[in-house]
């Protein structure tokens, strides 16, 4: 029930995208999806279309990842569609059974919105699908940084998000172990209600959060014993650097929303 | 930074941890997409362990997480309250904390429901307000926005309400027996 579950979506690859700086990646993404929502033409959507393009391109993802990856937001692309359809007025009438009719008006704003909902998670999961959990971690610190000045703990968060992203597979695997005992000894994790199947998951939740808090006691000796003293002054073995590449990258993203919101 | 912090620190990473590991232990899933599982348990755990602070980081820090592992991000404001802002509500049950009232000789499962009840409630709003957020947004004018936004929302937070409560109090039990508490 456990096994073989991809934790996030990173797809390790050799590109150019894949090499460029998290934070700049973070910055660019919050640029384009910013742009996309001042892009009011089908033209504008088509040459954003057309940068997602050469950037999967560029970053070696196979189109179908990307494809697949919409498949979440398939029930609000179609109901957005369908209810633009039937319910924004205006236009000629294209076409009418009783006292149902669909407009052009309806149908243009249907299409328009879905391809910006499109747009927006096709550019989103190439963020994550080419940058990895870690490195959006070291991104997401660094970008939190200046609010440290008003009390964020921008080094303790990163902190905790690496220990979390460092102990979902083990406890996926601890869970996973749990489990199979507790049926061999007859539980039962898969029939029943709502109800009883979450009386049934005690067996496996019980053990499961008492070792996990169990790690996290042995986890904090061991920082403790390394001297972890928080944030301040603490160096890492992999600095990130922006380099030459990183600055293209982000001046080509600032043309491209000027180009998105004039075309 | 004292030993209770760093503690602190650890137990909120392994938390977040096991949240994500719940959001794979899936007991129901919605053809929208909402689906009932566990997620809310371990910031449930944490806030009401260490308090509402705490909590609230935990959430946060859960909804980061998510963030750099499977995003969906359909809108600005969307981001802020799906992400960040709904897991944080969670630890909002932690103002209510169980430790402070146990003296007072009340049972576990009585002192645990108005901090379920409370984080339940700040979670649905949160999402409730991104269904507000996204319906206004690309859905026509004029529907009744806050009807779909509640039932849509409801539908799977009320259940996952529910289950988090059945699932906390023998774990909250466990746990303060651990620690020395009756």
């Amino acid at each position: 029930m456990l096994r073989n579950i991809t934790i996030g979506q990173y797809m390790a690859r050799d590109s150019i995208i894949h090499n460029l700086d998290p934070r700049i990646k973070i910055v660019i993404t919050i640029m384009m999806i910013t742009a996309l929502f001042f892009i009011d033409t089908f033209s504008g959507y088509g040459l954003f279309f057309l940068s997602v393009l050469v950037i999967i391109y560029l970053s070696r993802i196979p189109l179908i990842r990307i494809i697949r990856g919409l498949k979440p937001v398939l029930f609000l692309v179609l109901l957005t569609l369908i209810l633009h359809i039937f319910f924004t007025r205006g236009g000629e009438v294209i076409w009418q059974w009783g006292f149902i009719s669909i407009e052009a008006e309806g149908l243009y704003t249907g299409l328009f919105m879905v391809t910006r909902i499109i747009l927006l998670i096709m550019f989103t999961s190439l963020l994550t699908l080419t940058t990895s959990p870690l490195e959006l971690t070291n991104g997401i610190e660094y970008l939190l940084s200046p609010l440290k000045r008003v009390g964020v703990p921008a080094s303790e968060l990163a902190m905790m998000m690496t220990i979390a992203l460092r102990f979902i597979p083990t406890l996926l695997e601890e869970a996973d172990k749990i489990m199979k005992a507790q049926m061999a000894r007859g539980a039962d994790f898969e029939s029943g209600n709502l109800v009883k199947r979450a009386r049934n998951l005690i067996p496996l939740l019980v053990p499961l959060f008492i070792s996990a808090f169990r790690r996290a006691d042995d986890l904090a000796l061991a920082m403790e014993s390394r001297c972890y003293h928080g944030g301040e002054g603490r160096t890492r073995l992999h600095e990130l650097k922006v380099r030459a590449g990183d600055f293209i990258a982000l001046a080509l993203a600032l043309l491209l929303c000027v180009a998105f919101i004039y075309f | 930074m004292q030993k209770k912090r760093i503690r602190l620190l650890a137990e909120m990473g392994v938390a977040v941890a096991l949240a994500a590991v719940f959001n794979f232990i899936t007991l129901f899933r919605m053809p929208q997409g909402g689906s009932v599982n566990l997620e809310m348990l371990p910031i449930l755990v944490v806030s009401l362990r260490w308090g509402g602070i705490p909590g609230i980081i935990t959430g946060l820090v859960y909804g980061l997480v998510q963030l750099a592992l499977d995003p969906y991000v359909v809108h600005p404001l969307q981001f802020l309250l799906d992400y960040p802002l709904a897991y944080m509500m969670v630890g909002i049950a932690g103002f209510l904390p169980v430790r402070n009232m146990l003296d007072e000789g009340i049972k576990l499962y009585l002192r645990v429901l108005p901090g379920v009840l409370l984080a339940g409630f700040g979670r649905f709003l949160a999402h409730f307000l991104t269904g507000v957020v996204f319906f206004s947004e690309f859905a026509p004018e004029g529907q009744k926005v806050w009807v779909y936004s509640a039932i849509y929302n409801g539908t799977y937070i009320l259940p996952s309400i529910l289950i988090s409560y059945i699932i906390i109090i023998p774990i909250l039990r466990r746990l303060l027996k651990n620690e020395g508490f009756k």
